[in-house]
């Protein structure tokens, strides 16, 4: 348990240094930007209390948000999508699985159940983050352009980063 | 007391949940709460820090563009010095006649910094420089590149600031269309970052498209006549009484590297005159 915390933090710290370096400066065609961050949110095991969750997705939102001058976005997105983990997880597999500690990965659910559930997430995260930040800049089409391309986008660099994990725990 | 505890742990994570949630709505709805506090901007010392790395890498990307507008800049200034040299000399004459000793000082002084960090894609823009309190940066103190202005000091941290940036839709800037005494409000509406808006010119004010927007110079951010940016054609105003104008920006906030900072000599004089009449009330 120890253990997964301690990788869990320098695989964060090394997703918000991505986050704030790389996918923040790019917007690809003015709409999709990449939030890869939230990974670790997605990943962490679902016998994690939903308090450490909750305090775990607030705090990286807040690195984040502290980073790229955009107070309470990502903190305020993060906490909700922690809230949001466990039922949209538990939307995709049976009951009996529900009651096993799993660690969401493309390794332990499967392509088909582990692509509905983050692109499930990323595309609730987007929607949350630009809402949160454009509600009174942006109207809702561009908003809804802009969240959805950037769910596709996320989805995308996720999946290449779960990939890389899973090469890793072999 | 029993059951109180039992509720509190059953439902322990609904009021974690509701705190977050709370803490976050304070920092985005409250602006001062965050503008007081360093360490949740870039300016504090971690974020500086790996920043002012990245820019170190990063920042031979825009070498060439940058080059060659501090080239266009720096044969501006020979021009000028040049033009300045021979008015000099004739005034010269002049002044040997005269009982009067000028003792004008510079007013405006600058401190060079870097930008180490960018945006230009929110609502609500702002970037951070290389410079702090320690190199005598402090907030509301007016910051210029090589073009015109981009923007106004925020917060400062022992070795870095961070600048609202003129494309940030919370912040106004007091302009003028050059040359002329006609004073509006330049802001900036968002997603194009060439872009911005000057509001509140008079109806009467002569103007042409192609005419420069400079810095009004009615505070103590800014010198009068620093440019802003270029008329591109009247568009519809809310209030029938003030023309409002679409400018396109001068600086180009996608590729910002070296910033001055100014600062305004008599700065604490003319604020301690601004309330002057508060406290002897």
């Amino acid at each position: 348990m120890d253990k997964s915390i301690i990788s869990n933090i320098v695989i964060l710290a090394c997703l918000v240094l991505v986050q704030v370096l790389v996918c923040n400066n790019i917007m690809l065609f003015n709409v999709a930007m990449a939030f890869v961050f939230i990974y670790v949110i997605i990943r962490l095991p679902m016998d994690l209390s939903v308090n450490w969750l909750l305090t775990w997705a607030f705090f990286s939102g807040l690195t984040v948000d502290a980073f790229a001058d955009t107070p309470g976005v990502n903190s305020l997105a993060c906490t909700l999508l922690a809230m949001l983990k466990r039922p949209m997880l538990y939307a995709y597999i049976p009951r009996d699985d529900r009651t096993k500690n799993i660690v969401p990965s493309l390794s332990s659910l499967g392509f088909a159940v582990y692509g509905k559930y983050l692109l499930s997430m990323s595309t609730v995260y987007c929607l949350l983050a630009f809402t949160i930040e454009y509600f009174n800049f942006a109207d809702v089409r561009e908003i809804v352009i802009m969240s959805v391309a950037s769910a596709v986008l996320t989805f995308l660099i996720l999946l290449g980063v779960d990939s890389l994990m899973a090469r890793k725990d072999h | 007391m029993r059951n109180i505890l039992n509720f509190i742990f059953r439902y322990s994570k609904w009021f974690v949940f509701t705190f977050y949630v709370l803490t976050s709505c304070i920092l985005l709805v409250d602006n001062n709460v965050y503008q007081q506090s360093v360490y949740l901007t870039s300016a504090n010392g971690l974020t500086g820090n790996i920043y002012g790395l990245w820019a170190q890498v990063t920042g031979y990307f825009h070498l060439k563009t940058i080059n060659e507008s501090l080239q266009a800049a720096n044969a501006d200034l020979q021009n000028q010095v040049l033009n300045l040299k021979s008015q000099m000399s004739e005034l010269r004459i002049a002044k040997d006649d005269s009982l009067i000793e000028s003792k004008n000082l510079p007013r405006f002084g600058y401190v060079a910094a870097a930008v180490i960090n960018n945006n230009t894609r929110h609502p609500r823009n702002y970037f951070t420089i290389n410079r702090g309190r320690l190199d005598g940066i402090e907030p509301g103190m007016g910051v210029v590149d090589q073009n015109g202005i981009v923007g106004i000091v925020n917060v400062s941290g022992d070795h870095m600031s961070r600048v609202i940036s003129l494309l940030n839709e919370t912040q106004r800037f007091s302009v003028k269309l050059k040359g002329s005494s006609f004073i509006g409000s330049l802001n900036w509406k968002g997603r194009d970052a060439t872009i911005g808006y000057v509001e509140e010119i008079p109806r009467h004010a002569v103007y042409k498209t192609g005419d420069t927007i400079v810095t009004s110079g009615y505070s103590t951010t800014f010198p009068e006549g620093i440019p802003v940016g270029i008329v591109l054609n009247r568009v519809h105003s809310d209030d029938d009484s003030f023309f409002t104008f679409k400018v396109r920006l001068i600086s180009d906030f996608k590729a910002l590297s070296t910033v001055r900072v100014i600062k305004d000599v008599y700065k604490s004089e003319i604020d301690s005159l601004a309330t002057f009449d508060i406290k002897t009330e």
